[in-house]
Parts: structure tokens; sequence; C-alpha cells
């Protein structure tokens, strides 16, 4: 079984040979390889050589085309700040105020700022990896977005003062999301992973999921099938056990839960869709290898039995991680 | 207790309702009574309630965000220059420390301080050792709170004791705060305590105060 292979196998609840080890290894790519964080965020042969050289290390079942979740809002106008080893924050806002939206374009994603980087790495990754490794895009979902498009304090208040106006922005966001990740299937990933972390219960209430997001991110991943995408998957960090629920709804078929979240919980909220999770991400820095071997080992036997699982972590594996507790958490994979 | 002169107040705080929120607490000012009073009783009796359902299991951030800004209208409109020293139950200084640009975490823990009559120095986000370090000495803080969201942060909060320190600030509460740092503990951050939330931290605030008045 190759690992593309597998990781379908997961998706489909089929036997496999082992569990698939998806850990998220993003700008950590760049410091294993000894590259600056913000030159693996703009250049796209770089990122995609990082990536390799990541995969080579640790043989894991992924890569990742994905720089930051500042991409899209720098795309329709934001200006952001860079720094050397850190990921980029922005630094002013496109929308400045909520009336604007109708002033702004969906980005064209072969010419606007970073994202023809992006379609380049994942051509890049697509090319040598082919039908071998899981190759997975990844694209800003519309609370997110809208979060960086106004800074997430006036986004959450416009949301509560002037909802109608914050619902077009809603939809412009979507529109967006769907623009990129098309095209990122059309460069070469084998799906798009939708990272809304603006969406979380630690941000929003269920509510405002159910009634606001819910709908456009069926219209996101409504597209990412129609233009081919292998599976969906929808990746929210913090405590989501109220709105995972939703996710089959919204069309997921794989869905990320977090730390805050028990895998046996997870199960019986989604009872049907593969799961991945739910290492906590700091462990992979301040804890012990023997620890995330433990950790990881525990969480594949909870699964062993239902399948549909993909082992990870809950969001992000810090960049500054240890690599020896990366290769343990792959390391237990290889055991059951 | 609750005094039924506040009732109006309370309601409209808790609906998240600022403009009236506002025209309330003018209204009480007007009739005679002291902004401290409003404060004790109305802006901490708010807080109390939106405390008591807040619980792990549900915790509504635009609620709490709501309540906070109308809570923060009022106190800015009782202390335009700010809580008085004498006034303010204790003294706290709060920052997202250099490296850490993001502070909607901060913000609601000090709405929610504020909220309970504490006196907040807000030194913002992105805040050099020094700088937190200093102001901590002059303003006479009782406690030092750091929010963090970002794991890259936690080598610069696990200095922020020795900075206390060389201000002459041994024995001063260290209390940390935000998604990226309550992942870890109060021994791996060097600090007196990890909050998991807002209320958390001021309840382990409200007790040290007790102790220690
Ligand atoms: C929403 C979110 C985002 C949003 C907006 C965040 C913001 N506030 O501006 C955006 C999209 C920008 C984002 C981006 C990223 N994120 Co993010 N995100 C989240 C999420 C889901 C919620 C965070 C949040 O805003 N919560 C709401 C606020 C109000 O909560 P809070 O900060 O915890 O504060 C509360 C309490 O902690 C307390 N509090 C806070 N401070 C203090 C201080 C004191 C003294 C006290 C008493 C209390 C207190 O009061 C608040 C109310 O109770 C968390 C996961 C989670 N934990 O839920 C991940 C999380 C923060 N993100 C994470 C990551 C990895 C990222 C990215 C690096 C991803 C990437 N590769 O691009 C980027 C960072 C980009 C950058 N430049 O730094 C990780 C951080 C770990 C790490 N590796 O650093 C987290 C923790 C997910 C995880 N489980 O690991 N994210």
């Amino acid at each position: 079984m190759n690992s593309l292979e597998r990781i379908k196998a997961a998706l489909a609840f089929a036997p496999l040979d082992r569990t698939p080890a998806v850990p998220q290894l993003f700008g950590h790519a760049a410091v294993l390889a000894g590259v600056a964080l913000g030159d693996y965020l703009r250049d796209g042969s770089l990122l995609a050589r990082c990536q390799l050289g990541a995969l080579q290390r640790y043989g894991h079942d992924v890569v990742f085309a994905f720089m930051d979740l500042c991409v899209e809002t720098e795309a329709v106008g934001s200006t952001l700040q860079y720094r050397e080893h850190q990921y980029p924050d922005v630094a002013s806002y496109a929308l400045a105020s909520a009336g604007d939206v109708a002033a702004l374009a969906v980005p064209d994603p072969a010419v606007a700022g970073r994202m023809p980087q992006l379609l380049r790495a994942a051509g890049i990754l697509r090319g040598e990896l082919g039908d071998t490794v899981l190759v997975a895009g990844c694209v800003a979902g519309p609370m997110t977005l809208a979060t960086q498009l106004l800074g997430i304090e006036t986004a959450l208040y416009l949301a509560a003062d002037d909802p109608a106006s914050f619902e077009k922005i809603l939809d412009f966001s979507a529109a967006v999301s769907i623009r990129y990740g098309v095209a990122q299937i059309e460069a070469g990933v084998h799906l798009p992973i939708v990272f809304d972390p603006s969406a979380s219960p630690a941000v929003v209430p269920p509510q405002f999921f159910r009634e606001l997001l819910l709908p456009r991110l069926q219209r996101v991943f409504a597209a990412f099938r129609q233009a081919g995408a292998l599976a969906n998957w929808l990746n929210i960090a913090g405590p989501t056990a109220a709105t995972l629920p939703y996710y089959p709804e919204a069309g997921v078929d794989i869905a990320n839960f977090d730390y805050y979240v028990e895998p046996q919980r997870a199960q019986q909220l989604l009872p049907a869709t593969c799961l991945d999770g739910n290492l906590k991400s700091l462990d992979f820095v301040e804890a012990q290898p023997e620890q995330i071997a433990a950790a990881a080992t525990r969480l594949v036997e909870v699964f062993v039995a239902r399948g549909g699982f993909l082992l990870s972590s809950g969001c992000e594996i810090p960049p500054e991680a240890k690599p020896e507790n990366i290769a343990a958490m792959v390391a237990a994979c290889r055991k059951g | 207790m609750l005094n039924p002169a506040m009732n109006q107040l309370v309601a409209s705080l808790l609906d998240g309702d600022h403009a009236a929120a506002l025209a309330e607490a003018r209204r009480l000012r007007a009739s005679g009574l002291a902004a401290e009073q409003i404060v004790t009783e109305g802006l901490e009796a708010a807080m109390r309630r939106l405390d008591d359902k807040c619980t792990v299991e549900s915790f509504n951030l635009l609620e709490i965000m709501l309540v906070g800004r109308a809570v923060s209208a009022v106190a800015n409109e009782l202390y335009p220059e700010g809580v008085p020293p004498a006034q303010g139950r204790a003294t706290f200084v709060i920052a997202t420390l250099e490296g850490d640009v993001h502070d909607l975490g901060k913000n609601i823990a000090k709405m929610v301080l504020i909220g309970k009559g504490y006196r907040v120095v807000d030194l913002g986000k992105d805040c050099p050792l020094a700088t937190l370090a200093n102001a901590a000495l002059r303003e006479h803080a009782q406690a030092v709170l750091v929010s963090g969201l970002i794991t890259s942060v936690i080598p610069q909060v696990r200095k922020v004791r020795a900075a206390l320190d060389e201000c002459g600030l041994a024995g001063i509460k260290l209390v940390a705060g935000g998604a990226a740092l309550k992942q870890s503990s109060a021994e791996a951050l060097n600090v007196d305590y990890v909050a998991e939330t807002a209320f958390d931290g001021a309840r382990y605030l409200d007790g040290l105060m007790r102790e220690a008045p």
C-alpha cells in the first residue's frame, strides 16, 4: 500500500496495513531544512523542496502546499508584516470599513499576491509524487478570511451589530475560497484542506456556525467536489464538540479534531466520518519522544476497531517542534 | 447583594446593549449615585452573572465581547482618565509579549477584570519585557498578566519572572493565559498560574486579593 492508497482506505473505513500518519507539518519543513520561514512562505519551489525533505526525513503520508492564513487576505489587498522566523500578520486590513466589500474583486490565483507561488508548489509536489503520497492544498475558510479582512475584533462586532453587511463579507470570502481552492486542484493537489479556525466555538457560538457558516462551507465543499477533489477535509481547532455534528451536512469527508475533544467523543459525534487528530500541538515542543509515542499509540488503539482515522495533531505542529517527537509519532503508526 | 436601582443597568449590560447601558449609567450618575457604587453594584453584578453562565461547556465568546464592550463603555464614561488607583480593588498590568501581535484574548481578560472593579493597565501587544516590568513597578501592580496565542512566544514568557526580579518585584504574582500558553503548565512557563479562561483567571486573582488585601 502506498501513502495515497492508505489514506483512501482510511477514508472508506476499509482495512489497511497501518494507520496513516498525517502530522500537520507546515513551517516546520523550513526549520528542518535550515531555511528562513519568511523565505519558505514566499517561494513556491523552496516550499515544495522543504516539504519533500520533511517527507523523506519522517516517512509520513502527506505533503502540504500551505503557506499561512494570510495568503488570501493579502491577495485581496491587506498589507502583511513578514518576519524571518515567524508567520506573517496583517499590518493593515483590506476592509477598513464593511461597505468596501462591494468594491473588492475576487483575486485571480494566477497573479494575485503569493497565490501563484503556492500553485507552483502544488504543481511541483504532484509532479514529484504523482499518486504515491497525498498532496494537500489549503485554503482559509469563509469565517477565517472574513476575520482576516477586517481584523477579528472588528469582524465579530460587525457580525453582532450589522449581520447583513457581515453576511456579504462571508459570501465574498466563500467566493475567494472557491476560486483559490479550485485553482489548487487544477494545479495538482488531490484536495484543498479548508482551515477555518475563526469558525471555532472558541470564537463563535455553535448557532452562529449553523446559521451563518454552514451554508457557506456547503457551497465551498460542493465546488471542490465538482472540481475533482479526492475528498473534503475541514480543519477547525479548539473545542469543536458542539459543531462537529454539522460537518457531514457541510459535505465534509475528513474532520480534524483538536485536543479539547476526546477521541471517543469525536467517534460518537461523527460515526461515519473519517477523523484526524488530536495530539496536543505544544507537546511536540515541550514533551519527550516517549510521551508522544505513548499518546499516539493510545490514540491509534482507540480507532483500530472502528477505522476511518488519520493520526495527526489537533492543529499545526509548531515550527520549533523537536524532530524526534515527530519521528515518534510516525513510528507509532507503524505499529498499528 | 443586588441593588434594585441597578436592575436596568445590569440588564442592558447583559444584553450587550452598550448604548442603553451608557444612557442608564448617565441617568444613575445624574440621580446622584457615586461612580464607585455604579461599578461595584452595577458592573460587578453583571460580570458575576456572566461568570455564572460561562462554564467551560458553554462559553460564548461573542456574548462576552458584547457585554465587555458595554462594560468598558460605562467604565470609560465613569472614569475617562481610567480608574484611579485608590478606587480600584487592585492594579494589574497586562500585555501580549514581544513577538505576538494577537490581542483578542488579552482584551477580553482585561474587560472581565475591569468589570470586576480592578484597575488594569494595558501595555498592548508586542510588548518588550522591560516595558512590562517597569510598568508593574511604576503602577504598583499587585499582579502581572501575560497573554499568548502563539507557542513561539513561550521562551519570552519564561523570562518574565527574571525581568520582574530585576526590578525588585520578586514576590509579585504572575498569571498567564491565551490559547497557546494554556497548553502548557505553570511550572513549564515559570508563572504562578495558567488561566483556562478569562473568568478562571479572574477567580484566581479574586482569591489572591482576598488573601492579601
Ligand atoms: C481563531 C484562531 C486563529 C485566527 C485568529 C486568532 C486571533 N485571536 O487573532 C487566525 C486565523 C488569525 C489564526 C491564525 C493562526 N493560528 Co490559530 N487559532 C485560532 C483558535 C481556533 C482560537 C483562538 C482564539 O482567538 N480564541 C479566542 C480568544 C479570545 O481566546 P484566547 O486567546 O484563548 O483567550 C481566552 C482565554 O485564554 C483568556 N485569556 C487570554 N489571555 C489571557 C491572559 C490572562 C492573564 C488571563 C487571566 C486570561 C487570558 O481569555 C480569553 C477568554 O476566556 C485557536 C485554537 C483554540 N485554542 O481554540 C488556534 C490556535 C491559536 N492557532 C494556532 C496556529 C498554529 C495558528 C497559525 C500559526 C496557523 C498557520 N500556520 O498559519 C496562525 C498564526 C498566524 C500568526 N501570524 O501568528 C495554534 C497555536 C499554537 C502554535 N503553534 O502557536 C492554536 C492554539 C491551535 C492549536 N490547538 O494548537 N488562528
